[in-house]
């Protein structure tokens, strides 16, 4: 009785999860025109995010990840395929309050519920988790406790002295000796040498995107975007790239042709602060369906994914790993290294770069690491004189309407002080001539 | 034009600094038999132990120069120390510290080991930043003594009386290059001890035990002779002069390290440091691997008399990782 009674409960979280990504996909697609059609394949993906055609059984073995700073070019030099696992889901969500304790951030509940109600332990070959922020810690526990096979991967707190480098370079290489115990196969110099050139192209075209999105007027939305990098979550590297690669070519044909999805007179924002993850696109999408355009993200769901490089200088696993280590520690602006000016420097550049005139900053309640260093931003964009509306939030729907008074009346701010400022500089002309 | 920049910007720097040193290596040891002369005061190691080397090294020059009374200070003799600066600071300024990295024979022949090295598939070893901070203050040592070692020949010390004469061109008594640089001339003679005197039996000792060190640190750490080279450190207290310079552009650094991690020297400041413009450090070699590694565009570069003539492109770094 218990059994089938947990069995239903399961199946209609499954089918309210289908539910709620099938809705918002609706929304992306319906209430926007001009989708490019290269986004086409990315909606798709990601109506089937966890499906078995996505994730196939197919003899390679399943790394789940969390956290950006897994490297995963080792996983595929060891022949196994990485499938970053952090959910956006709100019924999962649910599921996971139901053991979770209640502050902790939905994206921890989420994942947790996802685990618990989709039996993954014979899927996943192995969930490496590093040690991020508290919660992802303790999630390596509870996964383990719940006979999930979770690699703890050791990352140091501090990014910026050597003994933090070499601390993380040796838990880099330790990884990299379990992940050939655990797949059986051997990273060689060859094997990670293909494993770098398939994602350095991958990053080829992520930074290819990353300027088009500088355009203003802009040629795509930052919902696009976004959704275009959780694809890469559960995709096939080398079909996410070419899929990737068609888009591009779409949009500097469209660019060329002068087409654009909105004026230059549409405020462009900045997003940063806890992930955005599909099908949790609330903010992304209030702020776009509300007239706004998100140029460009500091997220670690997006343009931090992939937007670094590695290089190394001598080709030999003893200089190839310990280079691909550097990349995932040094330029990271993840809340939870000590000290983090690079992420004040990187928002700042990029308010420069893509022409920003305000920034939104979403922290889950519970994500105690972005809701703290909220402050510091905060404090650091007030004196650069850039407006930041602060927004904390979880996967629920419930607080839209509320939200979404919020947002528009932050994008009419602006848009009048845009006005203004243009209408001054009109004057200044005037007083010149 | 933008062809032409294009074409460098994407060239690999490795490459043309291989071909580049072979062929300084080949002017400064066997320059003398095709009558080429570069000129007296060079700051690179072209050591005068050679056979016909194609220049001469200006720390040799310097010892003897301070071999000075001090009463002569104010003299002819002592004009030709001010002069001898000049002249090498005539051919340092075109190259700055690139004379270090592109044609220092020595530095060249460690190159070379590295190479080697990485052709077996041996790893180089790692030395925490800190202890070897404290070593690499070793080469202001060597270049105070190098001047004050002269100065106690030909002047009297309270308590020692004079140096003798075989405490003379001390530096060049245990530098790498009088022992190694004359192999190639097929003279095997400088790698043997001294038993004339005391002094000079030390000397050569060191001399070999430094040779010894020479080999095997250049195996195992890239460029590890010039951590303790007091060339590199005379020459950085001109650096100011250089035409050639490495400027780096802070506000597009993201810090990922990929050029700390290509810099042979380990300077750290390269990645870190988003404040300043000049970023060339005492170890600098300006080998620029750094600029060749750095992806973001325009973020290091290479000027020449405030032009760029080689920069840090994101299209350069795709095509030489590939």
């Amino acid at each position: 009785m218990e059994k089938e009674r947990i069995e239903k409960v399961k199946k209609h979280i499954r089918t309210e999860a289908a539910l709620e990504a099938g809705q918002v996909l609706k929304k992306i697609t319906d209430n926007f025109p001009d989708n490019p059609e290269g986004m086409k394949y990315f909606y798709d993906l990601l109506s089937r995010q966890f499906s078995e055609e996505i994730l196939p059984k197919n003899g390679k073995k399943l790394i789940g990840t969390m956290c950006v700073q897994v490297p995963d070019e080792l996983i595929l030099a060891a022949g196994a395929k990485p499938v970053r696992v952090c959910s956006g889901s709100f019924p999962y969500d649910n599921a996971g309050a139901e053991f979770m304790p209640a502050k902790t951030c939905s994206m921890i509940k989420a994942i947790m519920g996802l685990f618990q109600v989709e039996d993954f332990r014979e899927k996943f070959d192995m969930l490496v988790i590093p040690t991020t922020c508290d919660q992802k810690k303790k999630t390596t526990e509870i996964l383990k406790d719940m006979g999930y096979e979770a690699y703890s991967l050791a990352m140091p707190s501090r990014k910026d002295d050597d003994n933090s480098r070499y601390y993380w370079q040796n838990s880099v290489k330790e990884f990299a000796a379990d992940l050939m115990k655990k797949t059986g196969n051997k990273i060689t110099k060859e094997s990670l040498k293909k494993a770098f050139d398939l994602k350095n192209e991958a990053r080829y075209e992520f930074r290819r995107l990353f300027k088009l999105r500088m355009k203003n007027p802009a040629v795509i939305y930052g919902k696009d975007a976004f959704l275009i990098a959780n694809a890469y979550f559960t995709d096939d590297i080398e079909s996410w790239t070419a899929a990737l690669k068609k888009l591009n070519d779409e949009l500097e044909k469209k660019v060329e042709e002068g087409f654009s999805v909105a004026n230059a007179k549409v405020p462009r924002f900045l997003f940063t602060g806890s992930p955005p993850i599909f099908p949790n696109m609330k903010i992304p999408l209030l702020v776009e369906e509300a007239g706004g355009l998100i140029a460009i993200d500091e997220v670690c769901s997006s343009s931090r994914l992939l937007y670094d490089m590695p290089s190394y200088d001598e080709q030999g696993l003893y200089d190839m790993i310990p280079a691909i280590a550097d990349c995932y520690l040094k330029p990271c602006t993840c809340p939870c290294f000590v000290p983090n000016e690079e992420r004040k420097d990187k928002i700042s550049n990029l308010i420069d770069m893509f022409n920003i005139d305000g920034v939104i900053y979403q922290a889950f309640s519970g994500c105690q690491l972005y809701e703290m260093e909220q402050k510091l931003i905060g404090n650091f964009l007030m004196k650069k004189g850039v407006p930041m509306l602060y927004i904390e939030s979880d996967y629920s729907p419930e607080d839209t309407g509320q939200l979404s008074t919020r947002v528009e009346a932050f994008i009419e701010s602006i848009k009048m002080k845009k006005k203004s400022s243009a209408a001054k500089k009109e004057e200044n002309k005037k007083d010149k001539k | 034009m933008n062809k032409i920049t294009k074409f460098v910007n994407n060239a690999s720097i490795k490459r043309f600094r291989f071909w580049f040193q072979i062929v300084a290596f080949f002017i400064i040891i066997y320059g003398g038999y095709a009558a080429i002369e570069i000129g007296e005061n060079l700051p690179t190691f072209a050591c005068p132990y050679l056979d016909k080397p194609g220049g001469t090294c200006f720390l040799m020059g310097l010892q003897h120069r301070f071999t000075l009374p001090f009463d002569q200070f104010i003299s002819f003799r002592g004009l030709a120390i001010i002069t001898s600066i000049l002249f090498f600071l005539a051919g340092f300024v075109f190259l700055n510290k690139a004379w270090c990295g592109y044609v220092c024979p020595i530095g060249t022949l460690q190159d070379w080991f590295t190479k080697i090295r990485q052709k077996l598939g041996i790893r180089y070893s790692n030395y925490s930043e800190k202890k070897f901070k404290k070593l690499k203050k070793i080469k202001y040592i060597l270049l105070a003594l190098l001047i004050l070692i002269p100065l106690g020949i030909a002047n009297s010390i309270p308590g020692v009386g004079k140096l003798s004469h075989d405490w003379g061109v001390p530096f060049c008594m245990v530098c790498p290059g009088r022992t190694v640089l004359p192999i190639f001339n097929g003279d095997f003679s400088q790698l043997t001890i001294d038993f004339s005197s005391k002094t000079k039996m030390v000397f050569t000792f060191l001399g070999m035990a430094v040779t010894g060190m020479f080999f095997a640190g250049a195996f195992y750490k890239k460029r590890f002779f010039c951590f303790f080279c007091p060339m590199s450190a005379f020459q950085f207290i001109f650096k100011k002069l250089g035409l050639l310079r490495l400027v780096k552009d802070g506000s597009k650094c993201t810090k990922c390290g990929d050029c700390y991690r290509a810099c042979d020297m380990g300077i750290r400041e390269i990645a870190d440091d988003v404040e300043n413009k000049d970023i060339v450090k005492d170890d600098c070699m300006m080998c620029f691997k750094c600029v060749a590694a750095c992806p973001e565009e325009g973020c290091l570069k290479v000027n020449f008399l405030s032009k760029t003539i080689y920069k840090a492109t994101e299209e350069g770094f795709y095509k030489r990782t590939k």
